[in-house]
């Protein structure tokens, strides 16, 4: 875009909506939101970046070789925080008798695992908004 | 405690996860992880099986919540079997499709297609074995999802047009199925099935239009999903233009998901006693009969083979909701036991018909004078199959349409047996042409003796493993018979 | 009967919808209409199925510290959220679908995409 308005009013809000994104996510357990708004806020924090400076800076600020890692190990960490429970109980996704440290109510650091696997479907959600906006709007966009 | 149905859903999750990110130079090193996953989950599903005929059927809670506010999984011997077949089916056919493959698509979206394949397994398998309605709600949406994305991985005109149409309906579908889940939830506040069971004594009292309403939105949902007759339209489309090994794992094993959830919600969540109250017996029996013979009529007039095998699976899917109107065990258990045999029988019709496209690209069936002697081991293993299908003894088609009839005059209603009959007249009338035209036309100047065609090793061996199957099966029916018989006896009908 | 209609605004205004999305994707030829179709019926059950947990003088289902007890089923909530991601998803894949259909085809209409596909055929 050709914009300077915009370009400049988009590089001054980039960072508020990343750090209200990641307010979202963490905050899944105690207030309105979670893993999915949280993500969505973020992507589409980014699709706004790509948008406005278009595909190639975005590109350069967050390539898809780091993006796929992103992907694939937020899915990986779901099932291994799931597979914790399995070996210390006898049940998949167990919190309390899992033994993670469940806190005092109403803080940031309660509720055991929900706060970690939010914290990774927000991720994994923010980075599939990410690949798909980048597909949809170039189709030779090939990645390696 | 039974742990393997989640090291299996686990294993499926973490190897789709896995295959995007590892870099692998040669395509030897992706085919060796691919098979060595899917023999790894054939060991898994035996252990279970095993297991569940020791110890009994389980349930397995998620996180240890109970049941009336948690998730849960039920493992019965039913769904242990159902799951077995499954993940040997598709065991053959990936198989087959590492060969095959290269033919439809471009190399650097291999990774994607089998990414896709071990998510649409993990979708059956927690299909097959969930206690919970959101829960199958769920594993639905995502086997729509990739079983539509592996249609339109082939990037032609006709491909994305069959996957868009396919998803269309089956997202109508879902969302029915939502609304009856909803409306269900509205009245009785459970989600869980056997809760919904215990309390479906008061809730056909108090509140009969609800029920009857929830019913038939998820029946409608579950026909559109699963090709019920005037439900099919997106079959023939989708079927015929995917690649070979997509059709074959769709018309093998994802239609059939759909018939085991009907059985699941009919004995489980509902009872019989009410199905057969508001009569929806009859109304699926008459559709079956219906679709049985209305799909061969389709069928018979068709030039393109894999649009003729695509009707073909419309007639078949008759004849098991026939079964699964009877609600009887011998139905019950003559619909598994068909539903095995159909899904060996369309696996093997779609492999050689993929076959002969992978060597010939003929796919017009007026070109096949004489294909027997060109190819005859993929003939003869489509022969077989065809046969099967009209009931020819000797091969299991026979058997399932020999359950099917005893079950019909058992559960009472031998007028039903007539259907069996013309329906095997009509798909008599449009396979022969086929056998007849590729064995005993060929042209005697050009093509004198038969030579064993050069295939690919794989495609050879995994139709040759399914030739052997059907005709052992068609001697020996009582290897899948008794298991699934006392399977069935635990649900209690 | 104004009160009736009015106590019970939710069903009628689900099944309404419901009725509206039906009907856009069976009759309109355009594809996009039909993925808006689809849209508005998800709509409508999602609606339908949060309207059921609302209980008569009760505050939305969060935990604060000031002790008040009388809360919203939180349960529709929680699963129409796994069902709007679903509807997201399935939304995103339809449009690019039609993206690249428009590629092959230049036309959004389906009858013509489907005379142009059944006289390829024959």
């Amino acid at each position: 875009m050709n914009d300077l308005i915009v370009k400049v009013i988009t590089k001054m809000l980039f960072p508020f909506i990343m750090v209200y994104g990641f307010y979202v996510m963490l905050h899944g357990h105690l207030s309105p939101g979670g893993g999915f708004s949280g993500g969505a806020i973020i992507g589409g924090g980014f699709v706004l970046f790509t948008l406005v400076f278009g595909l190639a800076k975005a590109e350069a600020l967050l390539p898809h070789r780091y993006l796929k890692y992103v992907e694939s190990g937020g899915l990986l960490f779901y099932m291994g925080i799931g597979l914790f429970g399995l070996f210390t109980t006898g049940y998949f996704l167990s919190n309390q008798s899992a033994g993670f440290y469940m806190g005092e109510a109403f803080t940031l650091f309660s509720s055991g695992m929900i706060l970690y696997i939010t914290f990774a479907i927000g991720l994994k959600v923010a980075s599939t908004m990410i690949t798909l906006f980048r597909y949809i709007i170039d189709e030779e966009y090939d990645h390696d | 405690m039974n742990q393997y149905p989640i090291m299996m859903m686990v294993l499926m999750l973490a190897s789709a996860a896995l295959i995007p990110i590892v870099n692998v130079k040669f395509k030897q090193h992706l085919h060796a992880f691919i098979m060595i996953v899917m023999s790894a989950l054939v060991l898994l599903g035996i252990f279970n099986v095993k297991h569940v005929i020791a110890f009994g059927e389980s349930y397995i809670n998620f996180g240890g919540y109970r049941a009336s506010i948690g998730i849960e999984f039920y493992i019965s011997q039913l769904s242990s079997l159902f799951v077995l077949f499954v993940i040997v089916l598709s065991w053959i056919i990936i198989l087959y499709s590492l060969k095959d493959m290269d033919h439809h698509i471009a190399n650097s979206k291999l990774k994607s297609y089998y990414t896709l394949v071990f998510l649409m397994l993990f979708a059956l398998i927690g299909l097959s074995f969930t206690f919970d309605m959101f829960n199958m709600y769920v594993f639905m949406e995502i086997l729509s999802l990739t079983s539509a994305a592996i249609i339109s991985i082939k990037d032609k005109r006709e491909n994305i047009l069959a996957s868009f149409r396919y998803l269309l309906l089956n997202t109508i579908g879902s969302l029915s199925i939502l609304f009856g889940i909803a409306l269900l939830y509205m009245v009785s506040g459970h989600l869980n099935m056997g809760e919904l069971y215990r309390s479906m004594s008061t809730l056909i009292e108090l509140y009969p239009m609800n029920l009857l309403l929830a019913i038939g939105f998820m029946f409608m949902g579950l026909a559109i999903k699963s090709a019920m007759f005037p439900m099919h339209v997106w079959l023939p489309d989708a079927h015929s233009t995917a690649p070979s090994p997509s059709s074959a794992l769709l018309s093998g094993i994802v239609v059939k998901v759909y018939i085991f959830t009907v059985i699941k919600l009919m004995v489980y969540v509902f009872g019989v006693d009410v199905i057969r109250t508001l009569q929806i017996d009859v109304a699926i029996s008459i559709l079956a009969v219906v679709g049985m013979i209305m799909g061969s009529i389709f069928a018979i007039g068709q030039k393109d083979i894999k649009r003729m095998l695509a009707y073909s699976s419309v007639a078949q899917i008759g004849y098991m909701f026939l079964g699964l109107s009877l609600l009887t065990s011998a139905g019950i258990a003559a619909v598994m036991f068909h539903i095995i045999t159909h899904g060996i029988i369309k696996s093997a019709l779609f492999l050689s018909a993929g076959s002969i496209i992978y060597k010939t690209d003929i796919r017009d069936l007026r070109q096949f004078n004489g294909m027997g002697y060109t190819m005859p081991l993929t003939m003869a293993v489509f022969s077989v199959a065809a046969l099967g299908l009209i009931g020819i003894p000797g091969i299991n088609g026979f058997m399932s349409k020999v359950y099917l009839s005893l079950a019909i005059v058992d559960g009472g209603q031998p007028l039903l047996l007539g259907a069996i009959l013309v329906s095997s007249y009509l798909n008599a009338v449009y396979y022969l042409p086929i056998i007849i035209n590729s064995f005993l036309r060929n042209d005697p100047v050009s093509q004198p003796n038969m030579i064993a065609e050069k295939l690919p090793n794989v495609m050879i061996a995994s139709m040759l493993v399914l030739l052997l199957a059907m005709i052992v099966t068609g001697f020996y029916p009582q290897l899948f018979m008794r298991s699934i018989e006392s399977a069935v006896a635990f649900l209690g009908l | 009967m104004i009160e009736s209609i009015l106590e019970h605004i939710n069903y009628i205004g689900a099944m309404a919808l419901f009725i509206i999305g039906l009907y856009t994707v069976l009759t309109h030829n355009n594809l996009l209409k039909r993925v808006i179709g689809i849209n508005i019926m998800e709509t409508a059950v999602f609606l339908f199925f949060v309207s059921i947990g609302y209980v008569e003088g009760a505050r939305a289902p969060i935990v604060l510290e000031n002790g008040e007890t009388l809360f919203v089923n939180p349960i529709p909530s929680a699963l129409i959220l796994t069902g709007i991601v679903v509807a997201v998803s399935i939304t995103a894949y339809s449009l690019s679908l039609i993206v690249k259909l428009y590629q092959h085809h230049q036309t959004l209409d389906m009858s013509e995409i489907m005379a142009a596909q059944s006289e390829d055929r024959s």
